[in-house]
């Protein structure tokens, strides 16, 4: 009866103990939900790193809101080992509270910021430390309808004077110049203000405001806002007048846009995959161009404005950091397997600010989305980039960006009483120490 | 064991425990941590630190917040006259019908139960200026509605409160019939002996027979108007401009979108303050004697 016993016994401490040593490191990630693309990074992020390896087993959670989920998850210190962020002003303050884990020794020892874009890398350092690191990046352009261009013998702008006339033009047609709206995110007015900053301003001015050699209140800022005021409510460019732009939401737009309602549509690079999908449904075709300079102090040649859209962490508080970081590394390791994720979600996803080169693409990419690719990559290798609000600014300072715009086209404040406001919420955000980092240009 | 533990009064407070424990931590205590956050400068995740009486300073200079307070009490007026006299008028006229009553109170009660979600999308859908209303009047040549009255920064707050209004009337329908058929039939009765009109019924018996009713709804109305939040979030997000921006909504945006968590807190501390006189207010018309 002993001996049986004794078998019993040491087969069973034998199988706790060969599961406890074997079995593999489990690491929670919490990421942001969006209906379209969630099947597919869970089955080409999340099921391929599983299927590849045995020594960590990684579970994706998908969850509406990711910020509002998680900002109590951290503070009662506990939550998912990885977790996902809208952008780097959200990491500053969960790096000042102790709530995010230092990546520093992850990256030094898997040499994450040779595989990374210079520009993106440096986004996620605060106080020299790696903590954060954009899960996608994305830039403003701008969409035409290409055989209507054709047909009526318009050229793309490249200047002021050729935007302006070109819209006169276009108008006479019955047609509006720009689709756009805000009704489905009242931030888009950010992506006007940032458009008009780094392309009438221009970049290098835009550095020195961010890192405080400049004052927003400056000239060029102030006739930047007041040629957007008049762009936006005397000329009515996108979609018609301001009121209708407020109407508008994602679908309406990109409808119009599709259909002829609008010549243009200027948005962010996350419009190549609903451009496509739409005009696959009509006889016209399409392309993009980077965004015309409308003030020569802007340069001469197109920027692209950074941004990252969304971040990856390790949760301070994780007991799994090390595995954690093994699934950053495999994301980070193989770029034809990066392309082909964000490739499979229309390049509006997962566009992770790896350093490609043309023999990472797949061959039947669609050409124009290869060109903003290698196009990105070499003017902002190059230094010839701009700075979004969204990505660049604190989130005192960023929502007054867009809260505060419609003051201006309401004609309740000027652009100058804009700026000083600005000039305000930037000079407390600096004294409150949060800033976030911009990298030197 | 002591009688006293076996008491019904002990036996009473027994039953009430689970809840008086669930209120204190879930209700009470964070209402005194709001009362203390109100004196720091808390981005909701850091350092906390004390700035005395500065957010309040902030508060009388905010130009958003002075003019949210001005749209709740626009907002509350409104509240307070529309929908009532709406639903004083529809309640009174169903109960004289008797057949098919119930169809009637079924509709006006519809929007109530519907989610604030569903109402806005189907009023944001009405006055969309391309496939609503203004794009089909367009289409016939009259210009009418051809701008959604959300993004006019005049007509806004109205337009919000109009689908609010609209949700919520069918609400006070239902409790103003509650109350009026408790009225005593032989009331009317002696009226219509005497050959009182349809309105003198109503202003003689009718109104003055339902007062606690009408007055508790009164109050409900005012209370509820401090904190609306929902309608405005989901059809204008307070816009164009803050011309609809409510209390709620700027103390939602100072704490989840600008995190000055503090000042946020200073905020929900006035609405609380609001909140209180309002009550307090009509405690003391209780203990003068008024019956409300």
């Amino acid at each position: 009866m002993n001996k049986i016993l004794n078998i019993f016994l040491t087969f069973i401490l034998t199988a706790f103990f060969a599961t406890s040593t074997f079995a593999a490191t489990k690491v929670v990630w919490w990421m942001e939900s969006s209906a379209d693309t969630d099947p597919t990074v869970q089955e080409m992020m999340c099921d391929a790193f599983n299927a590849e390896q045995d020594e960590v087993e990684l579970e994706c959670v998908f969850k509406e809101d990711i910020n509002d989920t998680i900002r109590p998850a951290l503070l009662s210190g506990s939550g998912p080992d990885m977790f996902d962020t809208p952008g780097a002003s959200y990491i500053k303050i969960y790096q000042d509270a102790g709530l995010v884990k230092s990546m520093q020794e992850y990256a030094d020892q898997y040499g994450w910021q040779d595989k990374l874009l210079g520009w993106a890398y440096n986004s996620g350092v605060f106080d020299g430390e790696l903590y954060s690191i954009p899960k996608n990046y994305e830039t403003m352009i701008y969409f035409y309808n290409k055989t209507l261009f054709e047909e009526n013998g318009w050229s793309t702008p490249n200047n002021l004077e050729e935007v302006e006339s070109l819209a006169a033009k276009i108008k006479a047609k019955g047609m509006n110049v720009y689709a756009y709206g805000s009704a489905g995110w009242q931030p888009t007015h950010e992506h006007l203000v940032g458009n008009y900053f780094n392309t009438y301003a221009g970049p290098d001015n835009v550095y020195k405001a961010l890192i405080g050699e400049k004052k927003w209140t400056d000239p060029e800022f102030v006739e930047a806002i007041e040629l957007l005021r008049k762009h936006m409510v005397d000329e009515g460019y996108w979609s018609g007048d301001l009121e209708t732009y407020y109407s508008l939401d994602w679908d309406d737009f990109n409808n119009e846009f599709a259909t002829r309602g609008s010549a243009m549509l200027m948005i962010g690079t996350w419009g190549f995959n609903v451009t496509a999908t739409n005009f696959g449904e009509s006889s016209d075709d399409w392309d993009w161009n980077p965004l015309p300079i409308l003030n020569s102090q802007a340069g001469s040649a197109p920027n692209y404005q950074l941004a990252t859209g969304g971040t990856m962490s390790i949760n301070a508080a994780s007991k799994n950091a090390d595995g954690a970081a093994k699934v950053i590394d495999w994301i980070l390791s193989d770029k034809a397997r990066a392309l082909k994720v964000t490739g499979s979600l229309g390049y509006g996803a997962w566009l992770l600010p790896l350093k490609y080169t043309d023999a990472d693409f797949d061959p039947n990419i669609d050409p124009r989305q290869k060109r903003f690719l290698t196009e990105f990559a070499e003017a902002s290798d190059s230094g010839n980039y701009g700075y979004t609000t969204w990505t660049f600014y604190p989130n005192d300072p960023g929502v007054h960006i867009w809260k505060d715009m419609e003051v201006v086209w309401a004609g309740d404040i000027t652009p100058l009483e804009f700026m000083e406001e600005s000039q305000r919420l930037w000079d407390q955000a600096r004294a409150d120490d949060a800033l976030v980092p911009v990298g030197k240009r | 064991m002591p009688k006293f533990l076996t008491s019904i009064n002990a036996i009473s407070w027994y039953f009430l425990f689970p809840v008086i424990f669930i209120h204190f931590f879930v209700v009470m205590f964070p209402s005194v941590l709001s009362l203390l956050l109100c004196l720091t400068d808390w981005n909701g995740f850091g350092r906390i630190n004390y700035v005395g009486l500065e957010n309040f300073q902030e508060l009388f200079r905010d130009r958003v917040f002075k003019k949210a307070v001005k749209h709740n009490i626009i907002w509350t007026v409104m509240f307070l006259t529309i929908p009532v006299i709406v639903a004083l008028i529809i309640a009174y006229l169903l109960t004289g019908i008797k057949r098919g009553q119930l169809f009637y109170r079924l509709v006006y009660f519809f929007p109530y139960i519907l989610a604030s979600i569903v109402n806005c999308l189907i009023w944001r859908y009405i006055f969309h200026p391309r496939h609503g209303l203004g794009g089909w009047f367009e289409n016939q040549g009259i210009d009418f509605l051809a701008k959604s009255p959300f993004a006019m920064k005049e007509t806004a707050l109205y337009a919000v409160a109009w689908v609010d209004m609209w949700h919520f009337w069918g609400f006070l329908v239902i409790i103003y019939l509650t109350g009026m058929y408790q009225v005593d039939d032989s009331l009317y009765e002696a009226a219509d002996i005497e050959g009182a009109t349809k309105f003198q019924k109503f202003r003689y018996i009718t109104l003055p027979m339902i007062r606690p009713i009408f007055v508790l709804s009164l109050i409900i109305i005012i209370i509820w108007s401090v904190p609306t939040f929902d309608y405005v979030y989901i059809l204008t997000m307070g816009g164009p401009a803050y011309s609809s921006e409510v209390v709620a909504n700027h103390l939602y945006s100072q704490a989840f979108q600008r995190m000055n968590v503090g000042y946020a807190s200073t905020i929900g501390v006035m609405m609380f303050f609001y909140v209180g006189i309002i009550v307090g207010f009509f405690a003391i018309l209780r203990r003068m004697g008024w019956e409300v």
